[in-house]
């Protein structure tokens, strides 16, 4: 699966468009990830506890969005874009939308 | 994740058709197309898949115990090796199923930390933020005291006349104290009386008007002095500036539903505490009464003249956050039995000014 932010990718032709797909992960990092974060900010620095958990949703997001590509057949998916949104009451859990074209090569 | 692109060959053997190959922790899914142009899918678990590396071709063959003759075929080294290492993750103590006792243990764990957050919630902070205010000069004290008067606008309706008797009143009682009481009569149709930090005791005049005799304006007047000289209004202060931060590191930015539970049982703790300094107020008040031998029943009279003022039932708001009346009229009783009672004739002169 050849997943790539791009809309046309070198030296490949497209032979069938499968339409427009998207993933999203909701992710809330628990209680204790909180704890940390919250001294993280009073005392400065990077909050590696929440980095990890973005990091955790985008993977889980565009892993879904190679499933349903896959599902449809294709083996690429173009144009592939990835939003961040904090959701949830006081912002507290994470959202990541994967939006791409999956398509044949 | 990672994705390959491949060559699936089915247990038929009818030919190898081109796929993509997308490896997860556990399994992975083989995606191509039939003769036929139909979609298909095709999920291997890792742990049924044996990988072997085919030097001929450079690349890594697959298999799965669970569908015998079919084979995976995928380009390079790199993908033998990812799912290789996704087996030997699987192995590891943390992804085996736990045992009940585990669980126990894990569940044990879990509450002692809960209980150790909730102790620190409710004995460790309060002492702690206690004791910082006791640490606060009373010059500090009083800045508290006067930028939280001349926020609440109060100083335009002052009764002046009232408030210069009160504070020679006051004066007459010579009360010892690193304090400079001022005490202020505001126009008003609450009945209540409040101790700010630092020194300053607002007075309503309804509340005034409610006071028949000198031991009872004695009392109130020593009962809020109490509030300042033991400091319980920068220690409430302290106390819920404290609980505020560690509950706001806790939960973050509270949201709504949390926000609105977290804050009643915050308010419903700092109203039990508030009753204890009440309770103090009154103990060390009637103890300033009896000093100057002054009749402790001015607690008691005071007490139930505020009751029928307020109607039976109904409690002003002067007893919003203090202990039921009864009860502090047994122990004001209880406490006053010793005390001898001697007139005053110059603080019953000052008072008699009042009316």
């Amino acid at each position: 699966m050849l997943v790539t932010t791009t809309s046309t990718v070198d030296g490949k032709q497209v032979q069938e468009y499968l339409g427009v797909i998207n993933a999203q992960s909701i992710i809330g990092a628990n209680i204790f990830k909180d704890i940390f974060a919250g001294l993280r900010d009073v005392f400065g620095g990077r909050s590696k506890t929440y980095e990890k958990v973005l990091e955790q949703a985008k993977e889980d997001a565009l892993r879904e969005l190679s499933e349903k590509a896959q599902a449809l057949g294709a083996n690429g998916i173009l144009g592939v874009d990835l939003d961040f949104e904090t959701i949830g009451s006081g912002g507290s859990m994470l959202m990541v939308i994967a939006t791409g074209t999956a398509v044949r090569f | 994740m990672k994705s390959y692109f491949g060559e699936y060959q089915n247990a038929q053997g009818t030919g190898a058709v081109e796929s993509t190959v997308l490896i997860f922790d556990k399994n992975l899914s083989i995606g191509f197309r039939n003769a036929d142009g139909s979609n298909a899918m095709i999920s291997w678990l890792l742990k049924d898949v044996e990988v072997i590396h085919a030097f001929s071709s450079q690349g890594t063959k697959l298999t799965s115990s669970k569908h015998p003759g079919a084979t995976l075929t995928i380009k390079g080294k790199e993908a033998g090796d990812f799912i290789k290492e996704m087996q030997a993750e699987r192995q590891k103590p943390w992804h085996q199923k736990s045992s009940g006792k585990e669980w126990i243990r894990n569940g044990l764990l879990l509450l002692t930390l809960l209980g150790g957050l909730f102790l620190l919630y409710l004995l460790i902070v309060p002492w702690l933020s206690e004791k910082l205010a006791t640490k606060i000069s009373i010059k500090t004290e009083k800045q508290l005291g006067e930028a939280a008067y001349n926020a609440m606008g109060l100083a335009g309706q002052e009764d002046t006349a009232s408030s210069y008797i009160l504070n020679e009143f006051f004066q007459e009682m010579d009360v010892p104290t690193a304090y400079d009481i001022k005490i202020t009569v505001v126009n008003d149709n609450m009945v209540n009386a409040f101790a700010l930090p630092g020194g300053r005791i607002v007075v309503y005049s309804a509340l005034l008007k409610e006071i028949n005799s000198y031991p009872e304006l004695a009392a109130l007047l020593s009962h809020e002095f109490t509030h300042v000289n033991n400091k319980h209004s920068t220690k409430s202060i302290f106390r819920k500036l404290g609980s505020k931060v560690f509950l706001g590191l806790l939960f973050g930015r509270f949201g709504t539903v949390t926000s609105v539970v977290v804050d009643h049982a915050d308010n419903l703790k700092s109203l039990k505490y508030s009753r204890k300094l009440e309770k103090e107020a009154d103990i060390d008040g009637l103890a300033l009464l009896a000093k100057r031998g002054i009749d402790p029943n001015g607690f008691e009279d005071l007490f139930t003249n505020l009751k029928t003022a307020a109607g039976g039932d109904a409690m002003p708001e002067f007893f919003g956050s203090h202990p039921d009346i009864d009860k502090r009229i047994a122990y004001v009783k209880e406490a006053g039995k010793t005390i001898v009672i001697k007139e005053d004739e110059k603080l019953k002169g000052i008072f008699e000014k009042l009316k």
